[in-house]
């Protein structure tokens, strides 16, 4: 019965949603201190070639490949947070978008290590490494009545819902504590921050590097995923696929970003005939949103708003993007 | 060899020059950063494909044309994505950036849809006539390609310096209340600026299809980021910079072509400004950063 009911394509496009909506909780971190980056796309670009390049040549295990890539995205953050974060708004974003075209041209012209424009591909597949180590201790798919594709892309769903919660839970809870309300405050005004004795540049550059390890930790989930990565998978677009993320969604609350990345992903999927226009309506999107509501869909008034709708049903409160899935 | 690498250099550096212009006029009179004019100028290069090579028609109209589009299309980014913002209070000043990404990102995938996704070449009758002046070879286009763009600068200095309507954008890149206090119609000079650096765009896009042969819908995206390094190399908000910073920009790719690898020519221009603006972030021409 199981069987019927799973999709190996459904459980694809999910698994997209989950790491698309890491990404967006990347640029969210970095935007709660009121700062864009449009670097998080080249820090992606960053932790899936780290991984990718370290299983392929190495063979070493996929998770050794996943730290890696992913701390070597943060240590990136860092080297690059502390000079440009001098920087302020248009000359921040200009800068960090500069940088994520550096990554690609690196990518597309260090063809003994990348291969170039052609990218990646045989890249060691999450699911398939996980069916094979369970395989070595005996353990057959159809003992669930799944066959063994089935098997993998669920594995990968479940895999990345628990990693994808972690998170937004982790990053819901820290803007409640003191490094949050640090970033509140800089956001606010970062000159009154200062006097208040907030460590403005600590706080930046945490912030921006939590961006950055975030999103490297996306790009590794990507290229395991995929099992095969481009330079084009990091290139401007992908920058921008990850701003309007949060654009469209919102970037007041960390449901927002949450949401974009949601329902910007399942939307070209469910109308086929949009997915060709997809570019043109996020232009279009990003246009309309900054004209009517430049904080986003989702802000704190939405979210009130649905806690007291579902507080008086009785249920459990949850939202929005909670529900969907 | 050394000369005609130089002459390369500097075609290709009065053009960065012209687009660097446009980027330069918008934030000097709005500090807003237009990333949409490097789609306004592919679309412009695209005007000048489909005039000369599908309707077979002379280059005079085809400058003409894609002068009208491309103000038509300065004219819409100012009404429906640039002027909304700016009625409202409390606005993020990262929003009229974020409103012409998004512009870009439509501008870009249109041409993807009307004109296709391939290479364009672009037929201009006189773009094979040579002169030969001892042992160099000087290409008739970019004699029309280095005198246009000095025109325009000369014009655009002109404009700015000694006409009323020129006065009156200053006034406004000086102080926008103020302008509007002393009488300067300060919507009817925002509208004009944007239109009149969104013409220069198409009118370098043409240019950039004459001298390289060849129009993309990608072109927008690499020449207006080039665009944007080289108002930050110069200065923003300064027309001698911009110029400059263009001519900078152009012989160092050209040289890097042709004594170093050419796969990273185009990375040239972002560590450029990386560099600068961690050295020195007014730029190079620049007197004092805008807080």
């Amino acid at each position: 019965m199981l069987a019927e009911l799973i999709n190996p394509y459904h459980l694809q496009v999910a698994s997209f949603i989950l790491i698309n909506i890491i990404l967006g909780v990347s640029i969210y971190i970095t935007l709660s201190t009121g700062q864009l980056s449009l670097a998080n796309a080249g820090f992606m670009g960053i932790g899936a070639y780290t991984s990718a390049l370290l299983t392929l040549n190495f063979d070493l295990p996929i998770i050794v490949g996943i730290l890696a890539g992913t701390l070597m995205a943060g240590l990136f953050g860092i080297i690059i947070g502390i000079p440009t974060l001098r920087l302020q708004g248009v000359y921040l974003a200009i800068v960090t978008l500069g940088f994520g075209e550096v990554i690609r041209v690196i990518f597309v012209n260090w063809e003994s290590l990348t291969k170039g424009a052609v990218g990646l591909s045989g890249i060691p597949h999450m699911g398939r490494e996980i069916l094979n180590t369970l395989k070595g201790f005996g353990f057959d798919p159809k003992v669930l009545g799944l066959q063994n594709n089935q098997f993998v892309f669920l594995t990968i769903f479940l895999l990345l819902l628990v990693i994808t919660t972690s998170i937004v839970m982790f990053f819901r809870r820290q803007n409640r504590s003191r490094v949050g309300r640090a970033f509140a405050a800089i956001k606010l005004d970062e000159k009154a921050a200062e006097s208040m004795g907030i460590n403005i540049t600590y706080y930046k550059v945490l912030a921006f590097a939590q961006g950055a390890l975030v999103a490297g930790f996306a790009g590794t989930l990507f290229a395991h995923v995929l099992a095969y990565i481009s330079p084009a998978d990091f290139a401007y677009h992908r920058a921008v696929e990850i701003l309007i993320f949060a654009v469209f969604g919102g970037s007041e609350v960390i449901w927002g970003p949450v949401f974009g990345a949601l329902f910007l992903t399942v939307m070209p999927e469910v109308l086929r005939f949009i997915s060709e226009y997809r570019y043109m309506i996020y232009g279009l999107i990003i246009i309309i949103m900054m004209a009517v509501r430049p904080q986003g869909l989702i802000d704190v008034n939405i979210l009130n708003w649905i806690k007291l709708k579902t507080s008086k049903r009785g249920q459990k409160h949850g939202t929005s993007s909670q529900k969907s899935m | 060899m050394l000369i005609e690498q130089l002459i390369n250099g500097i075609t290709l550096g009065s053009i960065y020059a012209i687009v660097a212009l446009g980027f330069t006029l918008v934030f000097g009179v709005l500090g807003i950063i237009n990333m949409a004019h490097g789609e306004i100028f592919m679309f412009g290069a695209f005007i000048g494909v489909v005039v000369t090579a599908t309707f077979k028609g002379p280059l005079w109209l085809a400058f003409l044309a894609a002068i009208l589009v491309t103000a038509a299309m300065g004219y819409m980014l100012e009404r429906f994505a640039l002027r909304p913002l700016r009625s409202k209070q409390g606005v993020s000043h990262l929003a009229p950036l974020i409103s012409t990404i998004g512009v870009s990102i439509l501008l870009e995938n249109l041409s993807h849809h009307l004109f296709g996704p391939g290479n364009h070449p672009f037929r201009a009758s006189f773009a094979e006539i040579s002169f030969q002046i001892g042992s160099i070879t000087i290409y008739l286009v970019q004699i029309v390609i280095f005198v246009i763009s000095v025109l325009l600068m000369y014009a655009l200095s002109f404009w700015l310096g000694k006409t009323k309507a020129g006065k009156a954008l200053r006034a406004t890149a000086e102080n926008l209340e103020t302008a509007s206090l002393l009488g300067v119609d300060v919507k009817r000079t925002i509208t004009m600026t944007v239109i009149i650096a969104s013409a220069m765009g198409g009118i370098a896009g043409i240019l950039v299809g004459m001298a390289f042969n060849s129009v993309t819908p990608q072109m927008g995206l690499s020449i207006g980021l080039k665009g944007l390094a080289i108002i930050i190399l110069g200065g923003m908000g300064n027309v001698k910079g911009a110029m400059a910073g263009g001519l900078i920009l152009g012989l160092a790719e050209t040289f890097v072509v042709v004594y170093g690898n050419s796969g990273y020519k185009d990375a040239i221009a972002f560590v450029a400004i990386i560099v600068i603006l961690l050295i020195r972030p007014q730029g190079l021409f620049g007197q004092k950063i805008s807080a």
